[in-house]
């Protein structure tokens, strides 16, 4: 990848005695999507919550955009264009597609200096933004609690392209989707990934990060143990990273 | 179920308080004597008002999320400060302002005032110090009744000031202007929830708070404004309470907080937040004030007034719960 988004440098986190990140380096580019695997307990979501401001670091290092960048909240994170996509904690159910898309940007005009909706204006963007990135919901009008997962999915992907993310954190975005509904949402991160947006995706099944990532990063207690291209590995190899039986050749290993 | 059956289902729950407003009407019309007559409704739009301007704060707080049981006391607190500092007889220390028409703003100013510090009082705990708002405005419930009954020392304020006595006597179009101003509240306030951002932040804070509180909404700030509006207007409440009855007694307004309950949840605001808008809010007052005309009407016994209320409240907690089914069904 040509430009570094974000690059993560011996970052190790402990929750007391816990080691649970012992030195983490790897980098993101811009519109790279780079899929994290690992064991359970491995550091993964440690890992996303400290790059989302979540959780602080130790100790470590981290650079975005070549700048030395340490979030203290998921809100510091998220206005520098970080931010990580859970399900049902991002949207507004009991509202319809347009209010959501806007979420706490809504469009105004002031009339006697009060600010009213601009709903028509709001209305025409979002339809915009949701069309051009080949998302089929009926009406924008539409409350988000009648939509299916995947179309709530492609609300927040494209929420969060539209309103200028950068780096994207996805802790297994799929766990309550259907086939269907996955191979969509995989289809939506390449999307957003072809709009420079780097993509951290946190994933237990080798098979989704096979079709989505560039590069595969696995981590095993809290260290790298692989980080390698997508087209020079298989799914074998990276089990025995995950596992632990590192095989020659796999890509370069984190210092421990 | 084709998504046009659903939007059209959908659209019946969420104004079935209009279709029972006008089916009650039709029946009283048709069953009690004397029922259907122009000065009938003038009534019931009149007797509303006081009710009417108490639900819409009792409304906000649960469209947003949360509770507010102290609208009743707050109402009373306010009229009595009106009494006391605005009637000529009883405990009421008759204060003149000249030119006169100042005391309207001054009354309104003491009564909203009141609420509205009470309101944030409430907030203050709830929101930032993350106490359980049921408990709270319980307690707000109680003690500022108290209040009520200490400062009054169990006696009546009588003989309000003419200059504010006008707004029960004035009428245009056969309707007290005290009504108009309850009527005017509901556009004003049904405006400010659908129509701008702060409305439609707190029906999101409602139906998601974390995923608000996510997108940058300052959900503490509109949640505690949400309580002074919800006090201030309780205290315009009050003051219209004080005008109604041309003075104040210890116990006015017991039992409103019954029925503003039922009326806005009968009115389509659901208890579990984030559901629910204020015309629907003002067909469910409409609503309770019609049977409450029947039952005068009918010449019911006092008491049985308040069985009647009793199964109305719990009617309609009945009915909120079988719709949030109905919904998950329909989602
Ligand atoms: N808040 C915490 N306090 C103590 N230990 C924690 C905390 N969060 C995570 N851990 C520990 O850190 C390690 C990594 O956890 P986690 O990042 O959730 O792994 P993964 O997401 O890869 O399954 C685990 O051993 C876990 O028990
Ligand atoms: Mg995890």
């Amino acid at each position: 990848m040509t430009e570094k988004l974000l690059v993560l440098n011996d970052i190790r986190k402990n929750f007391g005695a816990i080691e649970a990140l012992k030195g983490i380096s790897f980098s993101i580019g811009k519109g790279e999507v780079v899929a994290l695997l690992g064991d359970n307990g491995a550091g993964k979501s440690t890992l996303v919550k400290i790059i989302s401001g979540g959780l602080q670091p130790t100790s470590g290092q981290m650079l975005f955009e070549g700048e030395e960048f340490e979030a203290k909240t998921p809100a510091e994170a998220k206005a520098a264009g970080i931010e990580t996509v859970y399900q049902d904690l991002s949207l507004c159910t009991n509202v319809d597609v347009v209010a959501n898309f806007f979420m706490g940007r809504e469009i105004t005009r002031k009339i006697a200096g009060i600010p009213f909706l601009d709903e028509r204006a709001m209305e025409e963007i979002t339809t915009k933004a949701l069309t051009s990135a080949g998302t089929r919901i009926p009406s924008m009008r539409t409350k988000v609690e009648h939509l299916s997962g995947g179309q709530r999915q492609a609300i927040e992907l494209n929420r969060f392209a539209h309103w200028g993310g950068k780096l994207l954190l996805l802790d297994e975005p799929f766990a309550a989707l259907g086939v269907e509904q996955t191979r969509r949402g995989l289809d939506m991160i390449r999307h957003v990934a072809s709009q420079g947006i780097g993509v951290v995706i946190i994933t237990h099944i080798m098979q989704q990060a096979f079709q989505v990532a560039d590069r595969i990063v696995v981590i095993r207690h809290g260290v790298v143990a692989g980080d390698v291209d997508r087209t020079k590995t298989s799914p074998d190899a990276v089990i025995e990273m995950i596992t632990g039986q590192t095989l020659t050749g796999a890509g370069p290993v984190g210092k421990q | 179920m084709t998504p046009r059956t659903r939007k059209s289902l959908e659209s019946v729950l969420d104004n079935l308080v209009w279709f029972m407003l006008i089916v009650v009407l039709a029946l009283f019309s048709a069953l009690i004597p004397n029922y259907f007559q122009i000065g009938i409704f003038t009534n019931i739009i009149e007797a509303s008002s006081v009710l009417g301007v108490m639900s819409i704060g009792l409304a906000l707080v649960i469209i947003a999320g949360h509770m507010d049981l102290s609208v009743e006391s707050v109402a009373a607190l306010a009229a009595m400060a009106v009494g006391i500092l605005f009637c000529s007889a009883g405990i009421g220390m008759g204060i003149k302002l000249s030119p006169q028409w100042l005391m309207i703003p001054a009354s309104l100013l003491v009564a909203c005032g009141i609420g509205a510090l009470i309101g944030l009082f409430n907030g203050f705990l709830v929101v930032k110090l993350k106490m359980s708002a049921f408990i709270i405005t319980l307690a707000s419930f109680i003690w500022v009744r108290g209040i009520v009954l200490a400062v009054s020392g169990g006696r009546s304020a009588q003989d309000l000031d003419p200059a504010i006595r006008w707004f029960a006597i004035e009428r245009v179009a056969g309707i007290p202007l005290s009504a108009w101003i309850a009527i005017a509240c509901f556009v004003v306030f049904s405006v400010l929830m659908a129509k701008t951002p702060f409305g439609r932040h707190l029906v999101m804070i409602g139906g998601n708070e974390t995923a608000a509180y996510r997108a940058g909404i300052r959900v503490t700030r509109n949640l505690i404004i949400a309580f002074v509006l919800a006090g201030a207007i309780a205290g315009l409440a009050g003051w219209l309470l004080a005008i109604r009855t041309s003075g104040a007694t210890a116990n006015l307004g017991v039992g409103l907080l019954f029925n503003a309950f039922a009326a806005v949840v009968i009115g389509g605001v659901s208890l579990k937040g984030g559901v629910g808008a204020l015309p629907g809010v003002y067909a469910g007052v409409l609503l309770l004030s019609s049977i409450n005309t029947a039952i005068n009407l009918m010449g019911l016994p006092a008491n049985y007034t308040q069985v009647i209320h009793g199964f109305l409240v719990l009617a309609a907690v009945l009915l909120d719960t079988f719709k949030q089914r109905l919904r998950q069904r329909l989602a």
